[in-house]
């Protein structure tokens, strides 16, 4: 029992922290579409999860959440969660996939629209026939209105594709915790500049972050930050031990609905606190509201997972708690 | 990282599980009636023998030096089989830490066993009728006495196990004003005045102490003289950390739940799924605060987001439970009154968001 993150799992995410600190400010998210891309390269991101052979460096889905969060923290654009941990692993015959040159987008069981297809290289296409592989370059894109402006959206449309060996049961659950890392990120600094705001800002003569209406609102925030976090881990670690599925989709599912439920408070918070200056599109703020309210429904909804929940908590099989 | 039990600690889960199996008695009556104290006190006495009271405990004490990990094992496991409410908390979980870190050896020696066999049952009594939420307010005072010893004065309330138990603890006045000049005092109940409070279910689960010069010799305080209120802020750290209130009963509350929700409404469905997922974060939480426990560090203010967490996850369980059954509801009304107290005791909820907010987020006062 060592319920934590070891140093080097830590040491990644501060990388990538410091990475996007350097390369994906605020400024960026204003002018580019896939900032820090190079440099994340460069690091070798994009080999983190693919194995040996494809030029990666085999590692689980659980030794890369600290640096997702940090990608949420910096509120990062780009397919590059779907690349580097959600598909790549299933594609990593493909050269170019570990030094970042080839891009890849996923259109996840029972979504509509795909993030960001406009940048990929690749398209993973999940439907009634399972996955399916789409050249960029062949399929017509059709831009969708969307909450997020740094996670365009499309309709694809291919009339070439091939097969995909792969399930989409675990891409989903994959792209979930990937989602839900990010999402506990996007939280933990809304969270954070909801805090200094209240701090600086005054009336009546007082900081409002002294008011209890304020304060009580900011710790509601904490709490649910703090206990999603450990659902995300544990995901990471149900999904790396592959095996047991009912109790891996389950992690993932709780996970996801978790971080969402929590970002979005965060976010509801965040502009509160703000105030009407939040209310604009000249407050940085806004990326990360977006992003909060994006992720929410990426990898399926809040409402998705949790049906998805009962069903695998009231159903028949349920896991056991204890060993 | 990794949430795997050695092979040591499933061991120990297998001897808890298979001793409770054999030894957990059917319902005993309520703690808070004179019947149901002395029985409480037996299956304590029994769980001693097995030494199974106090596991995280050194030997000498009775417990078997247990680490943290298998002590919430023995939690998960002691609820899970639906074993009795513990009477002797107040002392096992909230006095004996401070007593393991601030006692000297002879009251140690002197509390710990007896404590733990439920030989001595100890009451806390820490708030007053102007001090609750603001504990320092509190002017309960101890005079010294010439030759040594001191004697006790004044009135404090809503003490737990009061009713029945022998002895109590708390912070009374030798000097000072708010925080400074209180000191940490055990007290034998004899020469109190207690007149028991019946709680919502009609039953005396507290009740008010009057001191009237209430004698105690200087081998009754513990730690330093002044020092009461540092003492007191470690032991209520411990309370609303990790011995209060472990994972163990909440998952056992949400299986309860989940077993009753089978086929009900799929909206009750859906909470009961929720409640059974947040107990399993509160378990995972927990595993992560052992962790750092074990590195050395502190638990600090960020033991209150436990508070507010575990204690509205209680909240919701019992509401859950009455919406499922309706007028069936009778194994769930104790516990459901019991839930409604978790959001006031230990430091209310408010105050718990408060040092959230100014401790761990940095919020100004």
């Amino acid at each position: 029992m060592n319920f934590g993150f070891t140093d080097e799992q830590l040491a990644l995410g501060a990388t990538v922290r410091d990475v996007l600190r350097a390369h994906c400010p605020p400024a960026a998210l204003r002018s580019e579409r896939r900032p820090a891309w190079e440099q994340l390269a460069e690091l070798g991101f994009f080999g983190l999860m693919l194995p040996p052979e494809a030029d990666g460096l085999g590692l689980g889905l659980a030794d890369v959440l600290p640096a997702l969060e940090e990608t949420g923290r910096a509120c990062l654009p780009g397919p590059f969660a779907d690349t580097a941990v959600v598909a790549g692993p299933l594609l990593a015959g493909f050269p170019g996939l570990a030094s970042g040159e080839v891009r890849v987008a996923v259109l996840a069981p029972g979504q509509a629209y795909v993030a960001d297809a406009d940048l990929a290289d690749l398209l993973v296409l999940a439907g009634p026939q399972g996955l399916r592989l789409v050249r960029g370059k062949s399929a017509r894109l059709v831009r969708r209105d969307g909450v997020d402006p740094g996670r365009p959206l499309f309709g694809v449309e291919a009339e070439e594709s091939e097969a995909l060996d792969g399930s989409a049961e675990h891409l989903l659950a994959r792209g979930a915790v990937a989602t839900a890392a990010q999402l506990v990120g996007v939280a933990r600094q809304l969270l954070d500049v909801s805090v200094r705001h209240a701090r600086v800002r005054t009336q009546f003569g007082a900081a409002i972050g002294s008011f209890q209406a304020v304060k009580h609102q900011l710790a509601d925030v904490a709490v649910a930050v703090e206990f999603a976090a450990p659902l995300v881990w544990r995901a990471g670690l149900s999904l790396d031990k592959g095996g047991g599925v009912p109790a891996s989709g389950r992690d993932a599912s709780a996970a996801k609905a978790a971080a969402g439920e929590a970002a979005t408070l965060a976010a509801r918070v965040a502009l509160q606190v703000h105030g009407a200056i939040g209310y604009t599109e000249e407050l940085d703020l806004r990326f990360w509201l977006a992003r909060a309210w994006s992720l929410s429904a990426a990898y399926g909804t809040t409402a998705f997972h949790r049906e998805r929940l009962r069903t695998a908590i009231t159903g028949g099989e349920h896991p056991r708690r204890y060993p | 990282m990794d949430l795997d039990f050695s092979l040591v600690e499933q061991g120990f889960r297998e001897e808890v599980r298979g001793w409770l199996r054999e030894h957990v008695p059917g319902s005993l009556p309520s703690m808070d009636t004179p019947e149901g104290f002395e029985a409480h006190r037996g299956w304590e006495a029994r769980l001693a023998e097995a030494r199974l009271a106090v596991v995280s405990w050194p030997e000498e004490y009775g417990g078997r030096g247990a680490s943290l990990v298998e002590w919430l094992i023995f939690e998960e496991e002691y609820w899970a089989a639906g074993a009795p409410a513990r009477v002797t908390q107040n002392g096992i979980f909230l006095l004996a830490p401070s007593l393991m870190r601030f006692g000297t050896p002879e009251q140690r020696a002197r509390w710990l066993p007896r404590m733990a066999r439920g030989d001595d049952v100890w009451a806390q009594a820490w708030s007053e009728p102007e001090a609750g939420s603001d504990l320092a307010a509190l002017t309960s005072r101890a005079e010294p006495v010439p030759g040594g010893g001191w004697r006790l004065y004044g009135h404090k309330t809503w003490s737990s196990r009061a009713a029945f138990a022998g002895y109590g603890f708390g912070l009374f006045r030798t000097s000072g004003t708010r925080h400074r000049g209180l000191t940490y005092f055990l007290f034998p109940m004899d020469e109190v005045e207690v007149r028991p409070i019946a709680q919502l279910d009609g039953l005396p689960g507290f009740a008010e102490l009057r001191f009237d010069g209430v004698c105690v010799p200087d081998s009754m305080v513990l730690g330093e003289v002044g020092d009461g209120w540092r003492i007191a802020m470690a032991t209520t750290s411990s309370e609303r950390g990790l011995t209060l209130r472990s994972p163990g009963r909440f998952l056992a509350t949400a299986d309860r739940l989940v077993a009753l929700a089978r086929d009900a409404d799929p909206v009750l469905v859906d909470r009961a799924a929720r409640c059974w997922v947040e107990a399993e974060a509160y378990r995972l939480h927990t595993f992560g605060t052992v962790r750092r426990i074990m590195a050395g560090q502190e638990l600090g203010p960020a033991a209150s987001m436990g508070k507010i967490f575990w204690s509205e996850l209680d909240l919701r369980m019992h509401a859950l439970a009455l919406d499922l059954l309706g007028d069936r509801a009778e194994e769930w009304l104790d516990g459901f009154l019991f839930s409604l107290a978790g959001p006031i005791y230990a430091g209310t909820n408010e105050i718990q968001r408060n040092i959230v907010a100014e401790r761990v987020l940095g919020l100004p006062r």
